[in-house]
């Protein structure tokens, strides 16, 4: 009785969540395939991969120039891939330290949990106009980068929280009791066993890094990262070439998905079969 | 020297809890040694402070006649055994059992042979390169024991290492641990809840009862000669009655009860005047029907009525109702022709020669 009502309309609440999910992805990909002397909409004139080679710098020199985001590019993923590196390390060692209760956690835990919290754009001008007043040049790699790890530590500090919430002490103590340092039994026994938050850490990390824009805006100084180039580029005139890069953007970002799939396979495949890792070892 | 000295040791938590408090406790070489409690009466939080994860607040632990307090858990010369085996999930066995031994400077040869050795021994040869997650506990166990032995410490820390067994198997692993103590000789310090296997392995028998000793003892002084009221009702199962103005004489001491005069050994504790409590045990009573007995010179004399029966094994129990003032329990052996045809509601003697018989203070 129930479900003959419940049925359909999950069914429909699904179909819908997977049209706004994907749709708006489905047609940016659609309109990438634009044809030379066709818009940023429908319809189609001609199928073809003009607006690729034109990203890419293939086609000959026209009215409409190379989208600029070579070097953003490079920007955006050295400071995704700092950020990854410094917020993932400080999540671990702050959900470590919070292991054992002391006194004002619970106002630390909060203070740390602040930095996601906060609207961005408020963040980066109080960011800007503080490192004005300090005499500090803003930059990617500077000012930006302190704000991306203060919005993507937490995030990392959740993730590994939640593991080690779940992690059972006396594996430790084990260690600890075979004669076996602390940093050792954390080098041996801890990180390899919580290994499978640490790439969830590392992958929120990247990717809230990766298209950050709010905190970024007003912190980058004048080079650019790729969210504000991308954005820069609304400004002037939209052509198919964006399109064509989202969808590059997409493909990129699903091959770290990929990525993080396999090698989260991997960590939980040790956990099961011995021989492989023996035979490296 | 001692292997292991705990000097008026205590703990208390930070929120306050006392879990332990005014431990003293001296263990020999290759001695076993069982703490054994009801839950939550401090024998984990001891084992712990002994293996160091646990701060001492009190006193002080010597290990070999070192004193230990203030070094942390890898560099004291224990070795502690989880009841959930504390396996390393990502290792297979043979590196389970290395595990320790790969800190150490040792030969690679010199480490295998180590943990050939210790695996052959404990029968996880054909094992070895298995994860030990898909083992069972039995297998398990023997896997965290191996692990703690091969390092060869000086005393191995057992926290209830029985207890996720089942009954069957503990019985198995209960008797390969005591056979493996005697060889190796190594001090063990074993916590358990379960009396039977405290009696069962430990040359000694620390009982403790809300973070105190209550009385340290071989398994029989601790079943036959109880020290105290908690001792009397948690080991064995005792018939507890209550008794008045104790005299002693001869070191037999009698008090008057509800059912008449008794008699029996004093511990040290009491004083004569004062109130005490008789414990007699359900095994050292004599059952007889009411009448048959009288003419027999008999002590410790109780008449009641069979409130129930029921055997285990070569075990009778019988519930002896007093009078309907208190019910105590009997056990005899399923042999004896004449008791298996008593049945509920007849009238029965029981006596217990004064021997037997513990009075212990009250409280
Ligand atoms: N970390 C802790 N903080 C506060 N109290 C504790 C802690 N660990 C144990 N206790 C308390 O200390 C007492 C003894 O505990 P424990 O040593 O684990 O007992 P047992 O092993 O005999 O069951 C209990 O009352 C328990 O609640
Ligand atoms: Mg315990």
């Amino acid at each position: 009785m129930e479900s003959r009502v419940l049925k359909p309309v999950l069914a429909v609440y699904c179909a819908a969540f997977i049209l706004f999910l994907y749709g708006p992805m489905i047609v940016l990909a659609i309109l990438s395939f634009q044809g030379a002397g066709g818009g940023p909409q429908f319809p189609i004139i001609e199928w073809s991969t003009y607006w690729y080679q034109h990203l890419l710098g293939l086609t000959p020199p026209g009215r409409i120039t190379q989208l600029p985001i070579g070097d953003a590019l490079l920007r955006s993923l050295t400071l995704a891939f700092m950020t990854t590196v410094v917020s993932t390390v400080l999540g671990v060692m702050t959900a470590q330290g919070f292991r054992t209760r002391f006194k004002g956690s619970g106002i630390v835990f909060y203070l740390v949990i602040l930095g996601m919290i906060v609207p961005g754009v408020l963040v980066g001008l109080g960011m800007a106009l503080f490192s004005n007043m300090a005499g500090v040049a803003r930059a990617w790699w500077g000012t930006a980068f302190v704000l991306h790890v203060v919005y993507t530590f937490p995030f990392a500090f959740l993730v590994m929280l939640a593991i080690l919430n779940r992690f059972d002490r006396s594996v430790e103590e084990a260690s600890l009791s075979l004669g076996v340092s602390p940093a050792q039994t954390f080098r041996r026994v801890t990180f390899p066993m919580i290994f499978p938050g640490v790439l969830s850490a590392m992958l929120f990390s990247f990717t809230l890094s990766y298209d950050e824009f709010s905190r970024t805006l007003f912190t980058s100084g004048r080079e650019l990262t790729l969210p504000l180039t991308i954005y820069g580029t609304f400004s002037v005139e939209i052509y198919p070439n964006i399109f064509a890069f989202g969808v590059l953007t997409t493909l990129f970002s699903f091959t770290l998905l990929a990525i993080y799939a396999l090698l989260m396979l991997r960590a939980v495949r040790k956990g099961q079969a011995f021989k492989g890792q023996e035979a490296e070892a | 020297m001692y292997d292991l000295e705990l000097n008026r040791v205590g703990k208390t938590y930070s929120d306050g809890t006392v879990a332990v408090a005014d431990f003293d406790l001296r263990v020999g070489k290759g001695e076993f040694v069982a703490f054994l409690g009801p839950s939550g009466c401090g024998k984990s939080t001891t084992l712990r402070m002994i293996a160091g994860f646990e701060e001492i607040t009190n006193g002080d632990i010597l290990i070999k006649g070192k004193n230990v307090s203030s070094i942390p858990p890898e560099r004291r010369p224990t070795s502690m055994i989880f009841q959930n085996y504390a396996l390393f999930p990502h290792m297979s066995v043979r590196q389970n059992i290395g595990f320790g031994l790969d800190v150490k400077h040792l030969s690679k040869t010199e480490k295998d042979s180590k943990v050939d050795r210790i695996m052959d021994m404990f029968g996880l040869t054909p094992f070895a390169d298995r994860k030990a997650d898909k083992l069972s506990g039995g297998q398990r166990q023997r896997i965290a024991l191996a692990r703690g032995l091969v390092v060869e410490p000086d005393i191995l820390l057992l926290d209830e290492p029985l207890g996720a067994l089942d009954a069957n198997l503990r019985r198995v692993i209960q008797n390969e641990l005591k056979l493996l103590q005697r060889e190796l000789g190594i001090t063990f310090v074993f916590v358990t809840h379960a009396q039977s296997e405290a009696l069962g392995l430990s040359d000694r028998i620390v009982v403790m009862n809300r973070g105190r000793v209550e009385q340290i003892g071989t398994p029989h002084e601790v079943y036959a000669n109880p020290k105290t009221e908690f001792v009397a009702r948690f080991i064995g199962s005792n018939a507890i009655i209550e008794g008045q103005n104790l005299s002693i004489a001869d070191g037999i001491g009698a008090v008057d009860t509800a059912f008449g005069r008794m008699r029996g050994r004093p511990a040290e504790t009491v004083r004569a005047g004062e109130g005490v409590l008789v414990a007699i045990p359900a095994e050292a009573m004599r059952i007889s029907r009411r009448g048959a007995a009288d003419a027999l010179p008999a002590e410790n004399r109780l008449n009641g009525t069979i409130a129930m029966r029921h055997a285990v094994g070569s075990v009778q129990h019988f519930q002896i109702d007093l009078d309907g003032r208190q019910r105590v329990d009997v056990e005899t052996s399923t042999d004896n022709r004449d008791l298996m045809q008593l049945a509920v509601g007849d009238a029965v003697t029981v006596d217990c020669p004064s021997e037997n018989v513990t009075l212990v203070a009250r409280g």
